[in-house]
C-alpha cells in the first residue's frame, strides 16, 4: 500500500493525524485553486473551509478504486465553485476591470509588489473560458498533474492538455498586449 | 494545433514542474522551439505568481481547529455505537426490570427519603446509580453526580442533627467522589475571525483531554471517631476545595449547565454551613 492510501484508510478510519496530515498536504492547493476561479480572497476561504468540512463529512464513504484522492477532493471543491456561482447568480466569465483590487491588503505575508502581481495575473485568468481557467487553476494553482486534473474534472487527459496548452496562449496573448 | 503539440508543451511544463532549465525542452524539440519558449515562459511567471497566493496562516489554523473538533464528535460517537447491541439491550433490560421491580413495590420512593443508617439506604443509592449508567449523554452524566453530591450534602447535615460524627465523614467522601466524577464538558473557544468568516465550531463539544480531578477529602483522611475540631476542620477545608471544584465546573460549563451548578454551589455552601455550625453548637452531643 501507498503512503498516501495507507494515510487516507486511516483518515477513513477516524485517525485525526492522519486527516491532519492530508489537510497540510492539500490546504494551499484548494485555496489556491479557489482563489483563482473566484478572485476573492474572503470568498476562497469561505469556500475552502466549507470544501474539508464537506471532505471530512464524506470520507467515509469515500472508495480509493474509484478515484484517487486529490482528485476527490478537487471535485469537492469544484463542485463548491459551481454552486457558489449558480447561488450567487453570477456568471463565471465576467471580465474584470484591469484596476480592479482582487488580493486583500490583509496579507502582511504579500509584499506590496507581489500583490500587484498576483492581481494582474486574477485579471488575465478571469479573462480565460471557464474551461480553461479551471484547468489553469488546477494545473498552477492546486498543481495536480494532467491525469489528477482530469480525473477531478472527468474529462479525458488529452481533453485537459488542450485546455491547458489554449490558455497559456491566452494568457500569453494579454501579457503581450500589457507591454 | 495538433494534439502532437499540445503534448509536446505539456512534458517541457512537467519538466519545467520539476526544476529543469527551459533550455533543455527546447533542445528537444527544435522544430517547436520558438513557440514553445514564449508559452514556458509565460507558464513559468503564472507558476511563480500562483505559488505566492498563499492562505493567511491564522486562517488556516482556524479551520484546522474547526476539524479536529469535528472528528473528535465523530470519534466520541463511534465509541458509543460501539458499545455491542446484546450489552446495550442487557443493560436497558435489566434497568428496565430494576425500574419496574423498584417502582412497582414503592421501594424507590420509600427509599428517596431515607438516610445512611436505613435498611432501604443502599436501594437509594443503587437507584441513583442505575440513573447514571443510563444517561444518555455527558451532559446528563454530569448533572446527576451533581444531583447526588448535593443530595449526600443534605444528608450530611440530617445526619449531624443526629450526631453521627462517623455517617458525616462517610457523605462528605461521597460528595467528593461524585464531585469527581463530573465528566468534563467545555464551551468550545469561539474562534475570531476577520471579515465576513464566521467560524463554525460546534457550539459545545467534550473536551478532549480531562484536566485534574477536583480534589478529594474524605473517607481516607479522617476515620471514624475524630474529635468534633478535627471534623470542623475537615469540613471546613472540605467545603473550600468543593465549592472550588463546582466554580471551576462553572466556569468551563455550557450556557446549560450552569443553572445547575449554580444552584449546586449555593446547596452545597448552605449545606456545609449549616453541618459545620450544627458540630460547633453540640447539637451532635
Amino acid at each position: 500500500m501507498s503512503i498516501e492510501k495507507d494515510v487516507v484508510s486511516r483518515a477513513i478510519g477516524g485517525d485525526r493525524e492522519a486527516f491532519a496530515q492530508l489537510y497540510e498536504r492539500h490546504f494551499g492547493g484548494i485555496y489556491r485553486y479557489i482563489y483563482l476561479r473566484l478572485g476573492n480572497q474572503s470568498e476562497a476561504e469561505d469556500l475552502t473551509q466549507e470544501v474539508f468540512v464537506k471532505a471530512l463529512e464524506a470520507i467515509g464513504s469515500y472508495k480509493w478504486r474509484n478515484l484517487p484522492f486529490a482528485p476527490w477532493l478537487f471535485r469537492i471543491a469544484h463542485n463548491q465553485v459551481v454552486d457558489y456561482f449558480r447561488k450567487q447568480g453570477k456568471v463565471e466569465k465576467v471580465p474584470l476591470e484591469d484596476d480592479m483590487p482582487l488580493v486583500s491588503k490583509s496579507n502582511p505575508a504579500l509584499t506590496a509588489e507581489r500583490e500587484l502581481e498576483i492581481d494582474k495575473l486574477i485579471n488575465h485568468v478571469e479573462k480565460l473560458s471557464p474551461a480553461q481557467r479551471e484547468v489553469i487553476s488546477l494545473r498552477f494553482g492546486a498543481e495536480l498533474s494532467v491525469a489528477e486534473a482530469a480525473k477531478a474534472l472527468g474529462k479525458n487527459e488529452g481533453t485537459v492538455k488542450a485546455l491547458q496548452y489554449n490558455g497559456i496562449v491566452a494568457l500569453r496573448k494579454m501579457l503581450l498586449t500589457d507591454k | 494545433m495538433t494534439r502532437k503539440t499540445e503534448d509536446i508543451f505539456n512534458n517541457c511544463l512537467e519538466q519545467m514542474f520539476e526544476g529543469r532549465n527551459i533550455e533543455d525542452c527546447l533542445n528537444a524539440y527544435p522544430k517547436q522551439a520558438p513557440e514553445l519558449e514564449s508559452l514556458l515562459q509565460t507558464s513559468l511567471a503564472l507558476a511563480q505568481r500562483s505559488s505566492a497566493i498563499q492562505p493567511a496562516p491564522e486562517f488556516k489554523e482556524q479551520v484546522h481547529l474547526q476539524l479536529q473538533a469535528m472528528l473528535y464528535a465523530k470519534q466520541k460517537e463511534k465509541e458509543r455505537a460501539r458499545i455491542p447491541v446484546w450489552y446495550r439491550r442487557w443493560a436497558l433490560a435489566t434497568a428496565a426490570v430494576l425500574g419496574f421491580l423498584l417502582i412497582g413495590i414503592g421501594t424507590v420512593g420509600a427509599a428517596a427519603s431515607t438516610l445512611p443508617d436505613a435498611t432501604l439506604y443502599p436501594v437509594k443509592l443503587a437507584a441513583e446509580q442505575v440513573k447514571v449508567t443510563l444517561a444518555f449523554s455527558d451532559m446528563d452524566k454530569a448533572k446527576m453526580h451533581i444531583q447526588c453530591a448535593e443530595r449526600r450534602a443534605d444528608e450530611m447535615v440530617q445526619v449531624a442533627r443526629q450526631g453521627k460524627s462517623d455517617k458525616i465523614t462517610m457523605l462528605n467522601g461521597q460528595i467528593a467522589n461524585h464531585l469527581d466524577k463530573i465528566p468534563v464538558i467545555e464551551e468550545m473557544p469561539v474562534v475570531e475571525q476577520s471579515g465576513a468568516k464566521k467560524a463554525q465550531v460546534p457550539a459545545t463539544a467534550v473536551a478532549p483531554t480531562l484536566p485534574a480531578p477536583a480534589p478529594s477529602v474524605g473517607v481516607e483522611a479522617f476515620g471514624e471517631g475524630k474529635e468534633d475540631g478535627e471534623l470542623e476542620e475537615m469540613l471546613s477545608q472540605s467545603r473550600a476545595e468543593n465549592l472550588k471544584a463546582l466554580r471551576n465546573a462553572l466556569d468551563k460549563a455550557p450556557e446549560k449547565l450552569k443553572p445547575v451548578l449554580r444552584q449546586a454551589i449555593e446547596n452545597m455552601e448552605d449545606d456545609y454551613n449549616k453541618t459545620i455550625s450544627i458540630i460547633e453548637s453540640g447539637a451532635n452531643q
